[in-house]
């Protein structure tokens, strides 16, 4: 029965082809839409989440903190400000002793904020004392445009980015120096010759000079000291992120790093702990997402309704003759609802697959990010766009739904009119 | 021996004595303690304009009105331009506050950020004493800014100081004014150079009265102190030295 009802109901279709076509049409630019905004959205989340996790946090971070520490949202809260003692030995520590919990790398680095000066130029500097030998993921995110990546053990060299050297007017093999603050309280200087320049990536990225470990903890009077542990996991999803925390939890509590300043305390912290910014970020896009969605909806909804209720006004002679034959009132509903359905199932697909072309034509090509605020919101100054199954199988089967679902009300409709009256337009 | 042949010993004895005291001059402490009060006495009320010097920019120039006690209280009082009348620094012992009359709020400012936007950092402005932040070393005499001076090198005595050597050239003619300091990071960079020059009758007693402070790291960048008045040895009261007191405008 199911199927004669499909078979009607796919024929019904295609005899009303002008007015299906633009409900389709309606529903599949919808979904093509959706499929977009999702596009745009993961994109967006990939950026910040690869960034963060690349350039900052890794999946893990081991970071002193106060006791009372609250996170003000801004891009620097990741970064620690007192000094892990030794933290080579506790990074090289997680790395071996927590391999069964998935780490795959625990690397130290040293942040400091100071002034970069080059000649009668200065400006607001965040060092960063990387080991450039152990972080091939900061050197994928922040790939040089001129020069080279810090080379290991030059502890002269500097690595920085592209807005920085045009502000500086600085190019490679140019002389920088760096004036900081101690934590102690001193004032100390650091001269460097630029190896590299890196284009930016997130706005924020846009103040950070690279420098070799060893050279910032001369810097700062911290030998052997660093301000972060970057932990990067085989999978850093979940479970297993949530597993491999509870490891380094342990191999820190085991390490007891220290002496630590007073009223500080060490915390091993989730990149979305520490990233507590570029997650506002996503949460907002996510937010964007769903207003968006709600507005398609509504549009396709009412496109859906519309034309099933035409249908249903222009095939009464129809509807009362197949009741008169002996179809009953739940047969009706079921053969409009499966209009609807086939309906959705083609406008939704052919909508998936125009919307999943343009995603991955623009995630070749990129969109540029000209704005500021733009290149804020997307954590880059290009966009790419993430094709992702999920998002497009979301998108593709709420299209579905949304169309079998708007043709209940007509099907009702068509199910409440009695075949006399129905006849009685023959 | 006979009386004159004595009398001739004891001449050549006592000569030889003030020479030898004039050869080994004043030690570098008691040299420094001097040059500490050279501009300032224990106790002073002052006014003085600042002029930033910055490469392209127009210079900005601030006057104001300061008060110091002893090694450990200092306050200062912006009074010129308009806009800038009322905002305030003070020190007390290691802390510094600033005060903004539009935030109308009293904030903790860290001695090594700049003062006022200049080269001068809050430590330099408030730096009562070197003496207790340095060991001094007499590393000879020579001349500079074309004064006969004696060269001090300062080490600072643990790495919370900001500067962690200090070269200073003071002079040798018994009045211990300052020449010139040049101030050196832990790793050893010169970072900022002082010359102190200008010397007249101000406040009832000959001193310098031209602070200049120019960066060895920011080319072109500089600030001047010029004091224009300064009145010693007045009675202050400790409460002046209070964050309280620099809200209220006391």
């Amino acid at each position: 029965m199911t199927l004669r009802l499909l078979a009607i109901a796919l024929r019904n279709l295609l005899r009303a082809k002008r007015r299906n076509a633009l409900a389709g049409g309606s529903m599949a630019l919808g979904t093509a839409a959706l499929v977009l905004a999702a596009g745009l959205a993961d994109g967006i989340t990939r950026q910040l989440s690869d960034n963060l996790i690349a350039v900052q946090t890794g999946h893990l971070q081991v970071v002193v903190r106060p006791t009372d520490f609250v996170p003000q949202n801004n891009p620097f809260d990741a970064y620690g400000q007192d000094e892990i003692p030794d933290a080579d030995r506790l990074a090289r520590r997680i790395e071996q002793e927590g391999r069964d919990a998935g780490v795959v790398r625990a690397v130290p680095f040293l942040f400091v904020r100071g002034t970069a000066m080059a000649g009668s130029r200065s400006s607001v500097a965040w060092i960063v004392g990387i080991d450039p030998g152990r972080e091939p993921e900061l050197r994928a995110a922040q790939k040089a445009v001129a020069g080279r990546f810090l080379p290991e053990g030059d502890d002269l060299a500097v690595y920085l980015s592209a807005p920085s050297a045009r502000r500086l007017r600085l190019g490679v093999g140019d002389e920088v120096s760096f004036v900081v603050q101690t934590p102690r309280g001193a004032v100390n200087s650091f001269d460097g010759t630029v190896c590299g320049v890196f284009r930016k990536g997130a706005p924020w990225y846009d103040s950070a000079f690279y420098v070799t470990l060893v050279a910032a903890q001369k810097l700062v009077d911290w030998p052997g000291g660093a301000t972060n542990v970057k932990v990067l996991l085989a999978d850093g999803e979940g479970r297993a992120l949530q597993r491999a925390r509870a490891a380094v939890d342990a191999i820190v509590a085991r390490s007891s790093p220290g002496p630590l300043p007073p009223n500080t305390r060490v915390r091993v912290e989730t990149y979305t702990e520490a990233g507590r910014f570029s997650w506002a970020i996503v949460q907002a896009n996510e937010a964007a997402l769903v207003m968006l969605s709600g507005f398609l909806f509504a549009a396709a909804g009412v496109g859906v309704v519309n034309a099933m209720l035409m249908s249903v006004r222009e095939r009464t002679r129809e509807i009362g003759t197949m009741r008169a034959l002996g179809l009953r009132r739940s047969g009706i509903v079921g053969l409009f609802v499966l209009e609807g359905l086939a309906l959705g199932i083609a406008s939704a697909v052919a909508g998936a697959v125009l919307g999943g072309a343009v995603v991955l034509y623009l995630a070749l090509t990129g969109i540029p990010m000209t704005v500021s605020s733009l290149a804020w919101m997307a954590g880059g100054d290009v966009l790419y766009p993430a094709l992702e199954a999920g998002s497009v199988l979301r998108a593709t089967l709420s299209i579905v739904l949304l169309s079998t679902l708007a043709s209940v009300y007509p099907a009702f409709s068509a199910s409440r009119l009695e075949p006399r009256e129905a006849l009685h337009h023959v | 021996m006979s009386d004159p042949r004595r009398a001739l010993l004891l001449a050549a004895s006592l000569l030889a004595q003030a020479a030898l005291a004039r050869a080994a001059g004043p030690d570098a402490a008691t040299i420094l303690r001097r040059a500490d009060r050279a501009v300032l006495g224990e106790a002073a009320v002052y006014t003085l304009r600042m002029t930033v010097i910055r490469t392209g920019k127009s210079d900005r120039v601030v006057e104001m009105k300061g008060w110091k006690k002893g090694d450990e209280q200092g306050l200062v009082r912006y009074t010129a331009p308009a806009k800038e009348r009322g905002t305030a620094y003070l020190r007390s012992g290691q802390n510094t506050w600033l005060f903004l009359p539009s935030a109308e709020k009293v904030v903790r400012v860290g001695a090594r950020q700049n003062f006022g936007g200049g080269d001068f950092s809050n430590a330099d402005i408030f730096r009562l004493s070197l003496i207790r932040d340095y060991d001094p070393t007499l590393a000879g005499e020579e001349t500079m800014e074309g004064q006969e001076t004696y060269k001090l090198e300062l080490k600072a005595k643990d790495r919370s100081i900001a500067y962690d050597r200090v070269v200073y050239w003071v002079r040798t003619d018994g009045t211990f004014y300052p020449v010139r300091a040049d101030y050196y990071t832990l790793a050893g960079k010169r970072l900022k150079s002082l010359v102190v020059s200008e010397v007249k009758p101000l406040g009832g007693r000959t001193r310098p009265t031209l602070l200049a402070m120019e960066s060895r790291v920011d080319e072109g960048s500089r600030t001047l102190l010029q004091f224009l008045t300064i009145q010693d040895d007045v009675s202050l009261e400790d409460r002046l030295f209070s964050p309280g007191a620099l809200e209220r405008g006391e």
